[in-house]
This record gives C-alpha cells, structure tokens and sequence, in this order.
C-alpha cells in the first residue's frame, strides 16, 4: 500500500496550480504536436523496427557490449565497463583527479542523475561541476531531482526560475524567457571555456562501429563534446544496437515522440575522439575520449523474462507526457530519478525495488501509455507485474485479502453481501446517489457520490429471454458486478435492444465478477479461480455470442483468460472457445443490428472513449455512428478518450488522484453544452455520474444501451 | 570534403529530375525550424550573396572553417571586402567573440530541412557553435530525400565513418522554462544556409 509519506507527496503535489497549470498545458498540447511531427510516417512501421532492434540488442547486451567496447578502442577511446553505480564514479574521479580536473562541464545525462555523479564529485574536491542543459542547470541550481527524463525542470515557472537565476548571477531578473535563456547562455559560456573536462550522456551507442550518438536541442552537447579536451561518455548498456542501421528508425521516433520534433537541432554521431583545442589555445590532435559502459541493474532486468521488455525503452517520456496521473502531480512524487511509468519499472532495476513497489499504486491502468509507445513497451502489464511481486514478497493488507480469497472466489457470498449491502446502505441513500458516508467511509464519498447498490439486481429481473420473430443467433448476457447490482437498468436496455434485434438472450446464474479487481490489487490467483467459475458458467449454455456492456469485463474474458491459462492447455483451450464468442455491445449491434429502426431522439450529448473501450478494444468509432443513427448528435469535448479517474479500485487507492483527473473530465464535458453524457462502461459511468452529483451539475449520463433503447421503434 | 562523400555513387543524391522539388521541401521545412534558406546558380553568385548576407549582419569579426567550398567561395576575399576580420586561427578565442561562424556540411535532407556532414576537423566544430549566427555552406546536388537515405548513405561506408558526424536542424533552441520555445540557446541564434548550385 501507498505509505502515508507518498500521500503526503500527492497532496502537496495536487495543491500546486503551477505545477498542474504547467503539466496540464503541455498535456493538452503534446498530443497534437507529436501528431504532426508524425505525418506522413507510419508509427506502427517504426515502433516495430525499434521493438526488433532494441529487443535484438537486451538479449545480446554482453556481446554487444563487447563489440561496442573492442571497435570503440580500436577507433581510439578508452572503455571502462562499470558494473555498479560505483565503480562508474570512481572511474570518473580516477580520471578526473589524473588531470588535475578542476572545472567540469555537464550535458544532459539521465545515467548521471541516476548514479547522483554530481554529488558524488563534488564530495571528492571537485566543486565545479557545471550542468548546461538549460533544464538541469536549473534544477541543479535549486538542488533538485529532474521531475521529467526530457524536460527536467518542467514542474516549475518562470518566476521561479527568475527567482532561482537572480540569486546565482546576484541581480534582480525579471520573469521574462528569452532574457533568462540568455542569462544562461552568458552564464555557462565562461564555463564551457574553462573546463578541462565534459561529461555527456549517450541516446544510442552501435556495437558494429563504436559509436556514440546523442541528440541535443541547445547546441550544450555539441560544446561539451567539443571544448574540453576530455570527453567522458557515460552510458548504460540498453543504449546499445548491434547496427549502425538501427540508429535510423531510433531517430525518427525519439525526437518525434519526445518534444514533437522532427529531429533535436543537433544529432553528434563520435567514432572516437576527435582534436581539441587546450586552454592555450594548441591544437591537440587526439583528446581524450573515455566511455564508461554502464551496467547499474541492468543486465539483472535482461535475465527477467518479464522485465526485459523494458529495456526496449529509448527514453522519450511520452509515456509520460500522455499519463493523467503525471499531469496531476508531476514527477517529484515518483521520489526518484526516473518518473512516470517507465520510470517506476527502471527504478526498481535500477535504484529500489521496495521504492517502486510503492510507486506502482500511481498507476491507473488506462493504458494510454501503450499506444503512445515507441519502443513498444507494454508499461502498464509490467506495473501489474510490479504490483504481483510486490504483493507476493509483501503479502496483502488483511482487509483486502479476506475479500478476495475469502469473498470474491466464494460467488453466493460474495453475491449474498451484495444484497445485504443494498439493505444497510438505505439509510444514506437519496435518489440513486450516496452522498455521504459517516465515518472512515467519509473518504469515498469526498467530491464524488457513490451509487447506491440497486434493491433487484440485474440477475433477479432478466433471465431466458425469446424474440418476437424468427431468432437469429443465441446470446448470453455477461452482467459485471455494476452491471448486475448497481445499474441493472443498463442491462435491460440492452435486452431490450437485443431482443430487437432477433436475438435469444440467457442469463447464465453462475456467472461472477471478471476478476479484474484480483490482478489489478496483485492476486492473480484469485483471478484464475474466478476465470474458471465464469468459463464453466458460460459452458453450460450453448451460445452464439456473449455480450457485456463493461469493455473491461471484456478485455479480461476476451484477453486476460488466455494470458491467466498459459501454462495450462486444456483450460486454455477452453478460455480460447469462450473467447472467440465475447463482444462488446456496441460491435455487437453494429454488427448485428444494422436492421433496428429508430425514431430521433433529437438530444445533444457529449462521448466519453472508455480506456479499456478505446484502447483495450479499439472500439469507439461504433458508438459515435450508433448514436448518430439514435438521433443523438454528439458534440466531442476536449479530451474525449482521457481517462476519468476510475481505475477500478484506483479511485478508492488514490482518491485524491482519482479527483483531479474527474475535474478535468467533467470541466471538458460541461465545456460542450451537452445535456448529456454517453459512455460504453458502467466503471466511469459511476465515476462521472458521481463526480457530477457531487458538484450538484444535471447532465446525464447514460450507456448508449439505454440511449439505444430509448430511440427503439417500438 | 569528406571521404565518404566522395565516394557516394550520383543516384543516391541529387538527380536534376527531383531535385527542385527536393528543393523546394528542404526549404518550407528548414524555414519551418526557423532556418534562413538561401541558393545561388554559381559560385559567382555565391560570393555577391554571401558578401551581401554578411554585409546585413553588420559584425566586426567572423571566423570560418576551411573546406572545398568555403575556399571556393573564398571568403577571406569577402571579409577584406567588407572590411572586416575573416579568420580561421585560434578559434578557441576567435570563435568566443565573432560574430559570425562560416562552414561547409556535406548533405541536406529535404524531408525535415536537416543538413549533415562531417565535422570532425575542430575548426568546423568551432565555428559552427560558438557565434551567435552560423552561416553554411552546401551544394544543391548533395540534397536527400529522407534521415533514412542519409544513414544510408553512411552505412555503405561504415569503415570510413567519420569520427565526428553532425546533423544541423535550424539554430539551436530549448523549450525548458514552461515549454515556451526560445530560439538560441548555448548555440547559435541565427541559421543561414546557402545552397550553391
């Protein structure tokens, strides 16, 4: 669980509005500025050949580390294999101290912050350690950690950084950018011609020739490997390709994906040293160009059948650019060098596995991330694979691990409480809403009403249903937990519609949660049980089809059973005869219901793209076209496929997240005028409807079954 | 020029068939990168070009990189000219304080308006970053399609890498302070490049 340090983080972190001002506008301009740099080039072309190269070079990482190191000498740079953060910093003071090194000048190395270089040299007598990246010099100003891999000082405002600049140049700046752009120019200037040393990072480092590659956009990089007359390179050893080849795909993504750019100002590719000027003003032919080849941890991600997978990252952030949480609180909470998502997975190779335990609770499985990446890294399954080890090694808060192994795979008791909840919740229910809960449940009803369980589940009002007509296929209705006890009237309008459409429709009995809940707080088995309850269910009846109104309840019956079976062939196959057969509704009707006659509901509403719709289905273009044939014209609101904060248990986990990410929701959907909301999934139906009662708003907010329902032809 | 761009077979670069509108591509997109795009027929024209686009700056001191073409163009004749200081010597104090840096790359990728070349020699590397403008030059028959056939171009000769290859795309810039963009940064502020036919 979050310890009540990382709580105290969030909070200051959601009360900052600089903070959220400042992530909030990148967030919203990133998306289309990556867009265009994009056009005309293929994404998922690209992002493959990255997957190919990058998960080519994680396997073959010795040997590529040995050819890198062998033409690196033979091009005449020194190579030091480091395989600790250690052994990385003494080598660097080693060959500081045998050059009577004074000044160093820095740019922008992540594997730098990583092994804290910085501190480490100034401990040792060497005070002037100048970062020049405009970023960093920042955040090294105010001693700070970088909050973002690529824009390190993007947490902060120009007043802060006037603020910060007046007190290292001794005079009064005003908050003007381009003035204090310049103030680092003049600034670091004197620096970059004094040092006798450089130390630059690397983006990509090729095994075939030896070579350093490094993308830089204020010109810092080229100086840093040009002036001094030595160079120390400091790379991690994920950054190697076997080829030179492979450095092209690389660098059609990175910049792309990272700033929106179609390639940084400057692309330095160094095959060895190259001549330096000394401080006199002599030429010296060859400097000295040392490449420390850092391992840190990750050649033990490599040997991680599961983890591997990351090493495929070239370190562009968009996963963090595009994540609702990072927008809300930025990278500080994170607590360490590398943020966002892909930043808790490096932190647990690289720094602290206990630390990235916690750090995994952040995620909200929306799963934007995925699509956005370019070296194909599926981020949110490795968090849940954080979040099973760390429950594994940890085990489960008691509360949490009573329900799931106790309740949830036990489905009359689990369903039998339902019931009983619906009764002792009666006292705070008014209209469908819970508004408030006394006690330590205050918590879950701050900002948000919750639904009141319904008094007839689902299960108790629909059951063997038959066309009018001839039946054209055999359908089970696959309910979900909201589905079946708290909007049971999303399920009868979609019987409705699937009557409509000539369908027999059944209601298998034993049918139970997903389990979603279980591999989402980390107890797969769990999972599995319940899997098998639902595959047996769904065996009895000899159906067509099965059709959820939860996009989720399908992605884990459609997508998740496989995975879970595995290592199991027979119940695989089994999983795969059910999978095969699992729809959402609206492909459903889209599909089948292309005969339904509907009168015009002549309503303005506004979309909301589901994560696991979107995203985990690809379904959202269905919808939009059903509604329109409704009558419904939808007005799309900024944002339409962010998240709203649900996460499942997420909202219970991180409330205080879970709200920032509604308010903006529900300011993008009250910005269009619409009177109503439409959504594919009960989830966000009961965050947004709660978020929406709480504010006291009346915008509506409905399935497109019931909207669909509504506009039948009767 | 560098070793590897002798050796580069005519097909791979400029043909007269694409090559305006390889042009005309480089240009929209270096101009969209807030790079200064100029092109002259001949060397003749070159130097009233350059002579006039250095005039404009109104410096007292530029520094430049000797290669093939620079000479050409011969552009300490333009400095006496102007009467200013042209100079290729101590550029760890020259290039510090010019107003101006003149050097040769030896492609231009049309697709995003980058230029490449070798730069390992320091004096390309020197004037090329240290004064506010830099000015480049570059032949018209070296223009590219894409990033992807200018790695290309070097993967045919991977022994003869040079040790030091840059790629240029517009003047240097940050977006770090609230991701307002600031054209020139620790390198130049200015781009200006010449195609010369």
């Amino acid at each position: 669980m979050a310890t009540a340090k990382l709580k105290q983080e969030i909070n200051a972190a959601l009360q900052k509005d600089n903070l959220k001002g400042a992530l909030g506008r990148f967030g919203e301009a990133y998306p289309a500025a990556r867009e265009k740099a994009y056009e005309g080039k293929d994404f998922e072309a690209i992002r493959e050949k990255i997957r190919i190269a990058k998960s080519y070079a994680a396997e073959n990482m010795e040997k590529l580390a040995d050819q890198f190191a062998a033409n690196a000498e033979k091009n005449g740079a020194i190579v030091f294999r480091a395989k600790t953060a250690q052994e990385a910093k003494e080598y660097i003071l080693k060959v500081a101290r045998e050059n009577n090194v004074n000044h160093i000048i820095k740019s922008k190395s992540m594997a730098s912050e990583e092994i804290h270089l910085n501190k480490f040299l100034n401990e040792n007598g060497i005070q002037d350690v100048a970062e020049s990246d405009l970023g960093e010099w920042i955040i090294q100003l105010c001693g700070q950690r970088p909050s973002h891999m690529v824009m390190p000082a993007i947490h902060m405002t120009r007043g802060e950084v006037a603020e910060v600049f007046s007190k290292e140049v001794n005079e009064n700046l005003e908050p003007d950018i381009p003035k204090l752009v310049k103030v680092a120019r003049e600034n670091l200037r004197n620096k970059f011609l004094r040092a006798e040393m450089g130390i630059s990072g690397a983006n990509i480092a090729v095994a075939e020739t030896g070579t350093i590659v490094m993308c830089t956009n204020e010109g810092n990089g080229r100086l840093t490997t040009t002036v001094p007359p030595i160079h120390v390179v400091l790379v991690g050893i994920e950054k190697l390709v076997a080829k030179f080849e492979d450095v092209g795909p690389i660098l059609e993504a990175l910049p792309r994906s990272a700033t929106g750019q179609k390639l940084t100002s400057y692309v330095t590719m160094m095959t060895g040293p190259t001549a330096a000027i000394d401080m006199d003003g002599n030429i010296i032919e060859q400097k000295q160009m040392h490449i420390v080849l850092m391992d840190n941890g990750r050649t033990e991600m490599r040997n991680d059948p599961i983890f591997k997978q990351a090493l495929q990252c070239i370190r562009c952030a968009s996963c963090l650019n595009v994540c609702p949480v990072f927008q809300q609180v930025g990278g500080h909470v994170y607590g360490d060098v590398y943020t966002g998502g892909i930043g808790t997975i490096l932190t647990a190779f690289l720094n602290s596995f206990e630390k990235a335990g916690e750090l995994q609770n952040l995620c909200l499985r929306c799963e934007r991330c995925k699509t956005f990446c370019p070296g194909k890294v599926d981020i949110p399954s490795l968090i849940v694979e954080l979040r099973r080890r760390t429950v594994k090694k940890d085990g489960l808060p008691m509360g949490q691990k009573l329900i799931l192994e106790k309740v949830l795979t036990n489905r009359k008791l689990f369903h039998s409480l339902i019931r009983t909840a619906s009764l002792a919740q009666k006292p705070f229910v008014k209209g469908n809403m819970i508004r408030h809960l006394p006690l330590f449940f205050s918590g879950l009803t701050e900002g948000r009403s919750l639904p009141a369980v319904a008094s007839t589940p689902l299960r108790d009002r629909v059951g063997h249903s038959v066309p009018r007509g001839k039946v054209k296929a055999r359908v089970a209705y696959y309910a979900g937990c909201l589905g079946d006890f708290v909007y049971p009237e999303q399920g009868e309008a979609a019987y409705k519609v699937l009557n409509k459409m000539g369908m027999e429709i059944v209601f298998p009995l034993e049918q139970t949660c997903c389990g979603i809940p279980a591999s989402q707080m980390g107890a797969p088995e769990v999972a599995v049980k319940l899997a098998k309850q639902n595959i047996e269910a769904f065996e009895k009846e000899n159906v067509d089809y099965i059709v959820s109104l939860c996009p989720t309840c399908v992605e884990v019956l459609k997508h998740h059973y496989l995975d879970h079976f595995k290592d199991d062939p027979a119940w695989r196959a089994r999983a795969e005869k059910i999978a095969a057969k699992v729809i959402d509704f609206a492909s459903f009707v889209a599909k089948h219901g292309k005969d339904l006659k509907f009168k015009g509901l002549g309503i303005n509403a506004t979309y909301h793209d589901s994560c696991h719709m979107k995203r985990a289905l690809g379904v959202w273009q269905e919808p939009r076209e059903l509604l329109s044939k409704a009558g419904v014209n939808i007005t799309e609101m900024k944002g339409c496929d962010e998240c709203c904060g649900f996460g499942g248990s997420y909202s219970i986990k991180m409330p205080e997240i879970s709200l920032a990410i509604l308010d903006k929701k529900l300011a993008n959907a009250e910005a269009t005028g619409a009177g109503v909301l439409a959504l594919d999934c009960p989830g966000c139906k009961m965050q947004i409807s709660g978020g929406l009662d709480a504010k006291g708003k009346n915008m509506a907010v409905k399935h497109t079954a019931e909207l669909l329902a509504e506009a039948l032809k009767e | 020029m560098s070793a590897v761009q002798a050796k580069i077979p005519m097909k791979d670069a400029y043909s007269e068939f694409k090559g305006e509108a390889l042009y005309e591509k480089f240009k929209t997109a270096a101009e969209a990168l807030s790079a200064e795009v100029h092109r002259a027929a001949n060397l003749e024209e070159a130097r009233q070009l350059v002579a006039k686009l250095i005039g404009e700056l109104k410096i007292e001191k530029a520094v430049y990189a000797s290669s093939p073409l620079v000479d050409e163009v011969d552009i300490k004749a333009i400095g006496s000219k102007l009467g200013i200081v042209m100079t290729d010597e101590n550029l760890r104090q020259n290039a510090a304080d010019a107003g101006l840096g003149i050097s040769q790359l030896d492609y231009a990728i049309a697709e995003i308006g980058t230029l490449v070349g070798n730069a390992t020699s320091i004096e390309s590397r020197m004037v090329s970053i240290l004064p506010p403008v830099h000015m480049v030059f570059v032949r018209t028959k070296n223009l590219l399609p894409t990033l992807l056939d200018a790695i290309a171009v070097y993967n045919k000769n991977l022994g003869e890498l040079p040790k030091y290859l840059t790629f240029v795309s517009g003047p240097s810039r940050t977006a770090d302070i609230e991701r307002v963009l600031t054209i020139g940064v620790h390198g130049p502020g200015r781009l200006i490049i010449v195609f010369i036919d």
